[in-house]
């Protein structure tokens, strides 16, 4: 932008000019408050506002020009008013004024924008002082007369204020400027009364605007001068608008009457002068539309400028289109060039004020493609200089704008947005796009479906790129010329601008373009990016070719390591190569001949000719800076390392088996090729040392073939024998080190190893020499740094040469390891185990080999997740656990010498497989070669080597059962015994038993056995645990009969019978259970298979939890079992109100039969007293039986009368059960609350006897 | 309609950023060299876009366009299985619909993993250690022209003038 006048780009804002302010006195510092005042008031309005290109801001400030209070305004005419023809005659400045620079046919001139911005006020304010009496102690006699003096004074220092003010504003007024008065007077004075008749006095006087033209300021701080800067400028404002609105309709109107009579314009012109052309209409409108564009933007109306700046342009662009407007290489017509790029410039920075980014970028485009075409008609098309520096200009200045914006507000807009645009704006586009709407939607539109990468706005660094390589085209052209010129080839005259274009330093200029576009790369590059900046680094090599091309080459240099490394590393060799190439050039300019030599060497690697189709030229330009150069330090080799990059030798080594045993030897290849496309057949390399991991020797191969014309083979084979770690001296061998176009030397032998260990190739080293050169290139196998080619493979046959893929992964090392030991593990033990038992397994170790070795058993229990408590454990010996056993040893067993020991297994809990992992270690102690030397190359650990170790392992899974099977089940009987009374004492006592209420049970107990082995039963016991709510009263056990304690075979059953007597106490709740007043133990072995028993176990469980029913209201019979004829019986009823709460009205009918067997007397029918919840009731018959044998009992009918809810008055009888005590057996209360019933007689039976 | 965009070249690089293949059928043929540079340049912004993508949990392949430079639009693309492919197409005024250049990165998408299933890329390779990347490398050496071909083939379809199949060989050496 530099290359533009700055009057044509800066954004343009209001000027005023103030007057009566000095600039700060050079020297010395000053305490006269008005002075300082002046000064403040000065910095305060100067500074608010910098000259700027990028201002987008519109906050009503003025572009402040201090000035002297008696500033003269240029002329307005040539003439002075007073002449007849100054109504016809122009301002210095147009084009009809023969004077004036633009004079006849120029359009607009820098220097016009400069009279309105430095030149031209549109408001002006001056600040004055006003007249003040010094503060002096006055005598109070002469008060009077001083105060008349002192008041006619003041009255006369106002008056020739006034005259002063009103000849400014004379001379303002003429160009319809505003005139505004700053007073400074002293803060006492505002406090005087009579300021505001002075102030009037002056105003009137002087000829002020009633509004906004008179203000006072006294000393004040700094934020108050601030706020009193914004005030006045405010109140200015309006005025300053006023003045270029006027300005605008004065060019408004001369443009309409322009427009009306075409060219009615008299040309005055200068008698003698040549007749010249004058100004087109076209010319007059750029012009008239132009002022209106700067006019409105000192008003800060962006689009009204906009719309004029276009206007102006498109004018422009018709001027152009005819080079009889505009004659090309004219000086109008340069000027007419700046005047356009400046006018996009403004166009570009208007859109992009308002963040219309995609538009200004179009017009930026349209610009160069417009002037791009008129350039081709101008004969300056893309063949020349001019063209390409005019357009790198258009790029710079582009750049540069950008570059102001995204200082201040421009942001730059990002084309990626994660969430895709929403289909239904797509469809719309679409829509809109077939049906051939062209709306003001459209462009909203396409929006929607994609964008014009042209009109993507991005950050300035691509522009100045642009530009730089807009610059280097010029450049080319440039030198073209150049050359021809020099040559004398030319017929025709260099090109106008030849002889300027000489003198600029082109490589200087692009070199700044490009470290600009570098900077800017850099910044944009996002901060969490990882550091790769691929950018910049292609800017950067642009910078190191600029810097070769003039001939900076330790800078290029530099920049070139720097670029390689990550080229090297992304193996991007497409990019790296013809970097190899000018980087060898710079090298070689630079005289670096280690440079030189690594470069060499690293494009052999890649393949890379320094002469184009000669293969060998890569390695003639070795040799010949070998030849005829001395390294730089003769005492150490040059070390060329090629681990980053690609290496000169493709390097693989292969093992024919991944693993091998001690001493057992193993083929290897190691084949070394030259790259495809280079020969490296001149090059002699002087040896090749192979390093081998661990105690290895490093194989030495000396070149043997120094004929350097003999014909080679496009595959080599060496053979390198049997190679195995001695104490010997490294080896050398022979072997003829040549390559030619892709050609490969295969390495073979076979290596073996005493030890077990990882054996591999590690490094090889090449050394050439030549001259005082001592070169060593150190490689690593299988160092083909791309993924995969190419692929290891073995040489089966040497001639022809037939290879076998190798597809294992670990082919390029081998494992050495140790004989495995021949150990037998032998588990006995008779499955299944059973639960509680301490169940044998037995370990046989035998050692069949034939050496001595030491055994170490472990044992592991693998947990189960059914054994959560840790119940199960295993011992060996004195150890337990319920896990691992570790390193219980066996001692050392001589060959052919078996042990054995028992694992003992107890599980306990659920019934699953136990795992046990049984694992029996053997290890030898190597005999200690004492003559083997401990060099610190070869760091081994004694207990790696010199131990051979091996492990057996067994995994067994042992079935675990229960021994035996256990059944129980309880009814329940009710009890005869009557409630306790409510006062009785002894229910308080602690020991008091009642089981009257719920009666007692009776558990039955079934063993069963299921060993499948048998077991032999010691003892069972019946382990009394009385409760508060059950105790028991006696078993079958109690009769003590020893001929169960037997052998149990499979399927053999014990029962047992217990009766528990149950309280009801009230701290028990219905439904909960009761826990078990006892337990069983059982104490067994296991009948071995060869007759004895094993160690005995037990095996305890309890009795059942009792779960007693509870009855309602109930009747229950008591019948004796058996009578005697004839002789009277007692039957006895007892009615229970069991129920909670209700009471019972109860009805008892003895339905006696003809039929029946007895005689009864008692009660037939009759309703018993009203039971209450609790209550019982008893009724007795007495029945003489007349039969002999089971005769059935009288029919008893029990019913209880009540009224049911919902049907009203009506008693319903509910016949309530009658229970034959003898047979009562109740099962107990299930999850629903329900009871099974026992077995019950249809009818209740006595057995009468004779 | 917006005119179909012309396309210069074509660029896949494998998720470690290695190139695999770089096709270019702008005319004139010599300024291949550029396209690699845009090609590796691209690999910054692509990088960026992703990590953009990935905070915001988007799982949008395309990436738009990811920079004009010169005479050059740039699109950038990543499978899912982050291979990235470039496409430069010719600049020209106009508005590049998204789905013309999404589909263009679709064919070539296809044209891609048509080739990388070739279970003959495998053949020799160290079974063990099958790993992928080694043949999407292979897929784009000079070994195999499958590749090529329908890369050239999409190429044609955009109206690029392809040379018959004669000199594939040596626009490429890796």
């Amino acid at each position: 932008m530099n290359s533009y006048p700055p009057e044509l780009l800066t954004q343009l804002a209001p000027v005023m000019f103030v007057g009566g302010l000095d600039p700060p006195p050079a020297s010395g510092k000053t305490t006269d408050p008005f002075v300082v005042l002046s000064h403040r008031l000065r910095e305060a309005l100067v500074n608010q506002r910098k000259v700027a290109v990028w201002q987008p801001e519109k906050k009503k400030t003025f572009q402040v020009v201090p000035v002297d209070k008696d500033v003269r305004f240029p002329p307005r005419r040539l003439i002075p008013p007073e002449h007849p023809d100054y109504a016809n005659a122009h301002s210095p400045l147009s084009p009809l004024t023969p004077s004036s620079p633009l004079y006849p046919d120029g359009l607009i001139a820098p220097i016009w924008i400069r009279k309105h911005t430095r030149l031209v006020p549109s408001v002006f304010v001056i600040f004055m002082r006003l007249f003040e009496h010094a503060p002096t102690s006055r005598a109070p006699l002469e008060t009077a007369e001083v105060d008349r003096e002192r008041e006619a004074e003041e009255r006369r220092r106002d008056t020739e204020l006034c005259a002063e003010i009103a000849a400014r504003k004379k001379t303002v007024s003429e160009r319809g400027v505003k005139l505004t008065v700053v007073l400074l007077a002293s803060r006492k004075l505002l406090d005087d009364p009579s300021l505001d008749g002075r102030l009037t006095y002056i105003r009137r006087q002087s000829g002020l605007d009633p509004r906004a033209a008179l203000f006072v300021l006294s000393p004040v701080s700094q934020s108050e001068i601030g706020d009193f800067v914004r005030s006045l400028q405010e109140a200015l404002y309006e005025p300053a608008i006023e003045y270029y609105t006027n300005h605008s309709k004065r060019v408004r109107r001369k443009r309409n009457r322009h427009s009306q009579v075409a060219s009615s314009y008299p040309i005055t012109q200068p008698i003698g002068s040549a007749p010249s052309r004058p100004l087109r209409p076209e010319g007059w409108t750029v012009r008239y539309e132009y002022k209106m564009a700067c006019f409105a933007e000192f008003r800060g109306e962006d689009e009204v400028a906009l719309k004029h700046y276009q206007d102006a342009y498109a004018s422009l662009a018709i001027m152009f289109g005819s080079t009889a407007i505009l004659p090309p290489r004219t000086k109008r017509w340069a000027e007419a060039k700046v005047l356009a790029d400046c006018i996009n410039l403004k166009i570009c920075k208007l859109y992009l004020y308002n963040n219309e980014h995609s538009l200004a970028l179009a017009h930026h485009n349209s610009h160069m493609r417009k002037f791009a075409d008129f350039s081709r008609g101008w004969g300056i098309g893309e063949e020349t200089f001019e063209f390409w520096s005019w357009l790198a200009r258009q790029h710079r200045a582009f750049a540069e704008l950008l570059e102001h914006g995204t200082r201040s507000t421009l942001k730059i807009p990002t084309h990626f947005s994660t969430t895709p645009p929403s289909h239904a704006a797509a469809a719309a586009a679409v829509q809109a796009l077939e049906s051939g709407q062209r709306g003001a939607l459209e462009l909203e539109a396409m929006r929607a479906l994609g964008l014009n990468p042209n009109q993507a706005l991005q950050h300035p660094g691509f522009y100045y790129y642009m530009s730089a390589r807009s610059t280097e085209r010029r450049r080319e052209r440039f030198l073209g010329v150049a050359r021809s010129e020099a040559e004398g080839e030319t017929t025709t005259a260099p090109p106008p601008g030849f002889a300027n274009e000489q003198k600029v330093d082109h490589l200087a200029l692009i070199l700044e373009l490009y470290t600009r576009a570098y900077d800017l790369f850099k910044a944009y590059t996002p901060k969490d990016a990882h550091g790769h900046g691929r950018l910049t680094l292609w800017i950067a090599y642009r910078i190191a070719q600029t810097y070769y091309e003039s001939g900076k080459f330790d800078l290029a240099v530099r920049f070139f390591e720097r670029i390689a490394k990550t080229y090297r590393r992304e193996q991007w060799d497409s990019l790296l190569r013809p970097l190899l190439t000018t980087w060898y050039s710079c090298a070689q300019q630079m005289g670096d001949m280690e440079l030189s030599v690594r470069l060499l060497f690293e494009m052999l690697g890649h393949g890379l000719k320094t002469q184009d189709d000669d293969e060998d030229s890569t390695q003639e330009d070795l040799l010949a800076v070998l030849k005829s150069s001395v390294p730089s330090s003769t005492e150490e080799p040059l070390l060329i390392d090629h681990s980053e990059s690609e290496p000169i030798l493709q390097t693989c080594a292969v093992f024919w088996r991944p693993d091998v045993l001690v001493g057992e030897p193993v083929a290897f290849q190691l084949s070394v090729s030259s790259p495809t496309g280079v020969s490296l057949s001149s090059l002699t390399f002087t040896s090749l040392v192979i390093h081998m991991s661990g105690d290895m020797p490093t194989i030495t191969l000396r070149n043997s073939s120094l004929d350097p014309s003999a014909e080679l083979p496009q595959v080599q084979k060496v053979e390198l024998d049997h190679i195995m770690p001695s104490g010997e001296d490294d080896k050398e061998v022979q072997a003829p080190l040549r390559f030619g176009v892709g050609g490969t030397i295969v390495f073979c032998g076979t290596v073996s190893c005493e030890m077990p260990a990882t054996v591999k190739i590690e490094k090889l080293v090449l050394t050439t020499k030549e001259g005082n050169w001592n070169i060593q290139i150190p490689l690593r196998p299988l160092s083909s740094r791309h993924g995969g080619a190419p692929y290891p493979r073995w040489l089966s046959s040497f001639d022809p040469p037939t290879y076998i893929p190798v597809r294992r992964d670990q082919y390029s090392s081998v494992v050495v390891r140790h004989r495995p030991h021949k150990v037998q593990v032998s588990v006995t033990y008779n499955a299944p185990a059973y639960i509680g038992e301490e169940f044998p397994i037995t370990v046989g170790v035998s050692n069949q080999d034939d050496k001595e070795m030491e055994m170490i058993v472990d044992a592991l229990l693998q947990p189960a997740e059914l054994d959560e408590l840790g119940e199960n454990h295993i011992r060996m010996g004195d150890e337990r656990s319920t896990s691992l056993i570790k390193g219980v040893s066996l001692g050392t067993i001589a060959p052919g010498v078996s042990t054995s020991m028992i694992l003992y297994l107890s599980s306990a809990g659920a019934v699953y497989d136990r795992v046990i992992d049984i694992s029996v270690q053997s290890h030898r102690e190597m005999p200690a070669t004492a003559e083997e030397p401990e060099s610190p190359q070869s760091p081994k650990s004694p207990t790696q080597s010199r131990i051979d170790r091996d492990e057996t392992i067994r995994t067994l899974v042992v079935p675990s059962v229960q021994p035996i099977s256990i059944e129980q089940h309880a009814v329940y009987m009710r009890s005869l015994k009557s409630q306790p009374g409510l006062a009785d004492l002894t229910t308080y006592e602690d020991n008091y038993w009642d089981d009257g209420d719920v009666g007692e049970a009776i558990v039955t107990t079934t063993i069963a056995c299921t060993a499948p082995s048998g077991i032999i039963v010691d003892s069972i016991t019946l382990t009394k645990q009385d409760g508060r709510h059950a105790k028991i009263v006696d078993s079958a056990l109690d009769q003590v009969m020893d001929d169960f304690l037997a052998e149990w075979l499979t399927g053999d059953e014990f029962c047992d019978r217990c009766r528990i007597s149950l309280a009801a106490r009230d701290d028990l709740p219905e439904g909960q259970d009761i826990p078990p007043p006892g337990s069983y133990e059982l104490t067994w072995r296991r009948i071995l298979p060869e007759g004895g028993y094993s160690t005995p176990a037990t095996t305890r469980f309890s009795l059942p939890t009792l779960r007693p029913p509870r009855d309602g209201l109930i009747a229950l019979l008591d019948v004796p079992p058996t009578a005697q004829l004839h002789t009277p019986l007692t039957l006895r009823l007892v009615v229970r109100n069991r129920q909670p709460t209700r009471s019972a009205n109860v009805v008892v009918h003895l339905e006696t039969d003809n039929s029946d067997a007895f005689i009864a007397a008692g009660l037939r029918n009759g309703r018993l007293p009203i039971l209450l919840p609790g209550a019982e009731e008893t009724v007795l018959w007495r029945l003489v039986p007349v039969e002999c044998g089971f005769v059935r009992i009288p029919r008893i009918r029990v019913a209880d009368r009540r009224t049911d809810p919902g049907a009203e008055g009506e008693l319903q009888e509910r016949i309530v059960r009658i229970v034959d005590v003898r047979a009562d057996e109740r099962r107990e209360v299930k999850e629903d609350g329900t009871v099974e019933e026992g077995p019950q007689l249809a009818e209740p039976v006595i057995l009468v006897l004779p | 309609m917006p005119p179909q965009p012309r396309l210069n070249a074509v660029a896949f690089v494998s998720p470690q950023n290695h190139p695999i293949l770089i096709r270019t059928f702008a005319q004139p043929r010599q300024d291949e060299l550029k396209y690699h540079y845009i090609a590796h340049t691209s690999l910054d912004v692509i990088e960026e876009r992703i990590a953009s993508a990935q905070a915001a949990k988007s799982t949008e392949c395309y990436l738009s366009l990811l920079y004009t430079m010169e005479d050059v639009a740039v699109y950038g693309y990543v499978t899912p299985l982050r291979v990235k492919i470039i496409l430069a197409l010719a600049l020209t005024d106009a508005v590049v619909r998204d789905i013309d250049v999404i589909a263009i990165f679709k064919a070539m998408h296809t044209a891609y993993h048509l080739s990388v299933a070739n279970p003959f890329l495998k053949v020799n390779m160290p079974l063990e250690s099958v790993n992928d990347h080694a043949a999407m490398l292979s897929a784009g050496s000079a070994k195999w022209k499958a590749f090529r071909q329908r890369v050239d083939d999409v190429g044609r379809v955009m109206g690029a003038s392809i040379p018959s199949s004669t000199s594939n060989a040596s626009t490429q050496s890796h």
